[in-house]
């Protein structure tokens, strides 16, 4: 019978090779075209197959494990009694059933316990953590921390996270500088939660840059965990190479008003890179940096226009008053509309007596079109 | 025993506040989106009504709206219990007739206080009608 298979394989190739070149090109293309769905049609079989066996078994092994929940946790004598959590014990027995002993059902364990971790704080959030220690859970967790897959990684970054469980530098650290971007963030964000004392450490090591969105992720983290230790951020301005750090460093300074910061900040005035001193310049408006408008206007001429309009801004914000002449002189001869826009928008955002004259003093000389910028500028609607 | 309606689209949580609950003697019942909410609303009075904010097909801040305007479920005690923490929509649930606010993650014990609060509250005012009258 194999010898048939392949006589009868020998003599279809023997056909195909008396066929012209285009026919066999197109049989080639459709025998691959073929073979792609097949494989295509399988996956997703399979996947859907696993999805289905997957919700089977949730669906069977929910109420057991609510359940458990339910009574060694939400209804647990202990709770409101005075007593602390660390010392509140489980039923042995229920937590050390043997059907909690196998991987699936103690995955699908971590997920509910995590689901209710975000629903509840408290005693009951710390039962709920004191659960998840005493079934080992914590160990199915690291395991997956050390796999090779990255979503694995991830996945047990965020229930170590959710779960408060501090993870050891050795191990962390090295995956904020993933050369995979979202190990990178997730291990990051998670840095940032567990290490209390020391949350921003890895920006010390951090050799790979943090994108825009992860910084965004990141100060939503840093702003909203609580008791969270908040560093003075110009010692990364100063010392880091990493061009991401320090950008992020300057939004935070200037969030957290760090006035201490601003000779670091002033430093990078002289760095080469001009987006790097648009956003000095942008943290030094946003301190009120009163000490940095001279140098401000010194160097505005030989800036490019990113900075030069950042400047403009910064002179609005820190708004001392004594480059309102300068503002003036920026609007009314400059070609630029962005700089004549942002230089009318900063007299105003002044708000004093002096710019208010210069304001009227404006629209009774200048043209039509300036004119029109002012009154753009001074429509509350528009934000500043 | 007061009556206790409790609306929220995780199971989870409305699993969990109901037990938390009957173990402290307080008889549940719960909806699972704004449409079974308000069917149980027409047929029944409640005394404290925990909602969630974000709701299928009608949303908490619509609940606490219509909860007020009905003239049976007037004097309904109501919570908002919602990981929404914008102050907009907190103060759109106040100025709608919500008489308390918990961001979730909630305390349990918080939220017992709160509830006992509430139905002494409920309890005084209807003591001091009856007295009026």
């Amino acid at each position: 019978m194999w010898n048939d298979l392949v006589d009868l394989l020998f003599r279809a190739y023997e056909q195909f090779s008396l066929l012209p070149l285009f026919i066999e090109i197109a049989l080639i293309f459709i025998f691959v075209a073929i073979m792609a769905t097949l494989l295509a049609y399988t996956s997703i079989l399979f996947r859907r197959y696993n999805g289905y066996v997957y919700q089977k078994r949730l669906a069977h092994l929910s109420p057991v494990i609510e359940d458990l929940i339910t009574e060694q946790v939400l209804l647990n004598e202990s709770l409101g009694k005075d007593i602390m959590v660390d010392e509140i014990e489980f039923d042995q027995q229920a937590i050390s059933n043997k059907l909690f002993r196998k991987p699936a059902v103690r995955q699908i364990l971590i997920d509910t316990l995590i689901r209710y971790r975000k629903n509840f704080r408290g005693e009951v959030g710390e039962l709920l953590r004191k659960l998840y220690i005493d079934m080992n859970l914590v160990e199915d967790s690291f395991a997956k921390l050390r796999t090779f897959k990255w979503e694995t990684k991830i996945k047990a970054l965020v229930e170590l996270t959710q779960m408060d469980i501090p993870i050891s530098d050795s191990m962390l650290l090295p995956l904020t500088n993933s050369r995979n971007p979202t190990v990178r963030a997730a291990s990051r964000n998670a840095y940032i939660q567990l290490s209390k004392n020391e949350p921003f450490k890895f920006f010390d090591v951090a050799t790979e840059p943090i994108l825009p969105w992860d910084q965004l992720e990141m100060f939503k983290i840093i702003t909203t965990t609580k008791d969270i230790t908040i560093p003075n951020f110009s010692r990364w301005v100063s010392y880091s190479n990493n061009k991401s750090v320090v950008t992020f460093c300057l939004k935070l300074i200037s969030h957290y008003d760090q006035q201490s910061a601003i000779p670091a900040v002033l430093e990078l005035l002289n760095t080469k890179d001009h987006h790097f001193r648009s956003h000095a310049i942008n943290c030094l408006g946003k301190l009120g940096a009163e000490v940095a408008e001279e140098k401000l206007v010194t160097i505005y001429t030989s800036q490019p226009l990113n900075c030069q309009i950042e400047i403009l801004k910064a002179l609005g914000r820190i708004a001392s008053g004594k480059h309102l002449e300068f503002l003036k002189q920026e609007f009314l001869f400059s070609n630029n509309f962005d700089v004549q826009m942002n230089a009318a928008r900063s007299i105003i955002k002044h708000n004093s007596q002096h710019s208010r004259l210069m304001l009227n003093e404006i629209m009774e000389t200048t043209n039509e079109e300036n004119q029109l910028i002012v009154r753009h500028c001074q429509n509350p609607l528009i934000k500043y | 025993m007061p009556n206790i309606l409790v609306i929220d689209d995780d199971d989870i949580m409305l699993k969990a506040i109901k037990n938390i609950l009957n173990k402290d003697g307080f008889n549940v019942v719960t909806a699972t989106d704004g449409k079974e909410a308000f069917e149980l609303l027409d047929h029944t009075v409640y005394d404290i009504v925990i909602t969630d904010l974000m709701l299928p097909h009608a949303n908490g801040l619509e609940v606490v709206g219509r909860l007020r305007h009905n003239e049976m479920s007037r004097n309904v005690g109501i919570i908002v219990v919602s990981s929404v923490g914008n102050e907009e929509t907190i103060t759109e649930a106040f100025r709608l007739g919500a008489d308390d606010y918990l961001k979730k993650p909630i305390m349990a014990g918080e939220l017992l206080m709160r509830i006992r609060k509430l139905i002494a509250n409920k309890n005084s005012k209807t003591q001091f009608v009856t007295k009026k009258k």
